[in-house]
């Protein structure tokens, strides 16, 4: 029997999460605040390897420390610009917060179906026909026709969100 | 597909830089003009966010879950504690 795969972010976790904490520490910062700058720093890398612009100048490990440090010391309210404009922290203010909640709340009411659709697209970078083989559709325009009209409920339970806010 | 559909789909375009010149800017001058559509478009500018929003919130779960996984190595959490003590 094969040894199943391993997930490689987890080995990439295991690999440099403790070289991140050790820089954090030295710097004086808490176990908790590594692991949030660490986590900021893998979700960067992820999305860019999965738009196809990551660029390696070095080793991953290279990579999650050096935007791990920019995350902590943006996270410490230092202005340190990221490798690229990255909204991880968004939203900020309570007002903000709330209506983002309530517009997420959209999101969720069109279907776990759709939302895992829009994600598998608009996110996760996956070509149609990979879509189309998951999600069970005839083929790759069927797919297509399905997340237009996923798009079309969420842009519909954003409206009827708007109309209750105002 | 249907024309809301349709509009849907040049919206998406749009939002994705994936019109050529000449139709953007028949999209923008639209978008000036057009109150009913440019509220469609912000909308659809929200939807894409907002799925952002939602995958980044999901890949965090799965990077907390990945976290505590490893604490579960003793190899993972000595080097770990090693740091901070």
């Amino acid at each position: 029997m094969t040894k199943q795969m391993e997930d490689p972010i987890i080995q990439l976790y295991r690999d440099s999460f403790p070289d991140v904490a050790r820089m954090i520490r030295r710097k004086g910062g808490t176990l908790e605040e590594a692991k949030d700058a660490f986590h900021d720093a893998l979700l960067i890398y992820m999305e860019k390897e999965k738009s196809g612009r990551l660029q390696l100048h070095s080793s991953p490990k290279a990579y999650l420390l050096g935007t791990a440090r920019i995350c902590w010391l943006r996270a410490r309210g230092a202005t340190v610009a990221l490798p690229e404009t990255f909204d991880a922290a968004e939203p900020e203010d309570v007002d903000m917060e709330e209506r983002e909640q309530s517009l997420q709340a959209s999101l969720i009411r069109s279907g776990k179906k759709c939302i895992e659709l829009l994600k598998a697209f608009y996110y996760d970078h996956c070509p149609m026909h990979d879509i189309a083989v998951r999600f069970g559709f005839n083929g790759t325009r069927s797919a297509t026709v399905q997340k237009y009209k996923c798009l079309e409920k969420v842009r519909r339970e954003i409206k009827i969100n708007e109309a209750y806010a105002q | 597909m249907r024309s809301e559909l349709n509009e849907i789909c040049l919206i998406d375009q749009w939002l994705l830089h994936q019109l050529s010149e000449g139709e953007a800017r028949n999209f923008e001058t639209r978008l000036l003009l057009d109150e009913a559509f440019a509220e469609k478009v912000e909308a659809q500018r929200i939807c894409h966010r907002l799925i952002r929003h939602y995958a980044r919130r999901q890949e965090r779960f799965r990077l907390e879950a990945i976290y505590g996984l490893l604490l579960e190595e003793a190899g993972f959490a000595h080097q770990l504690n090693t740091i901070f003590t």
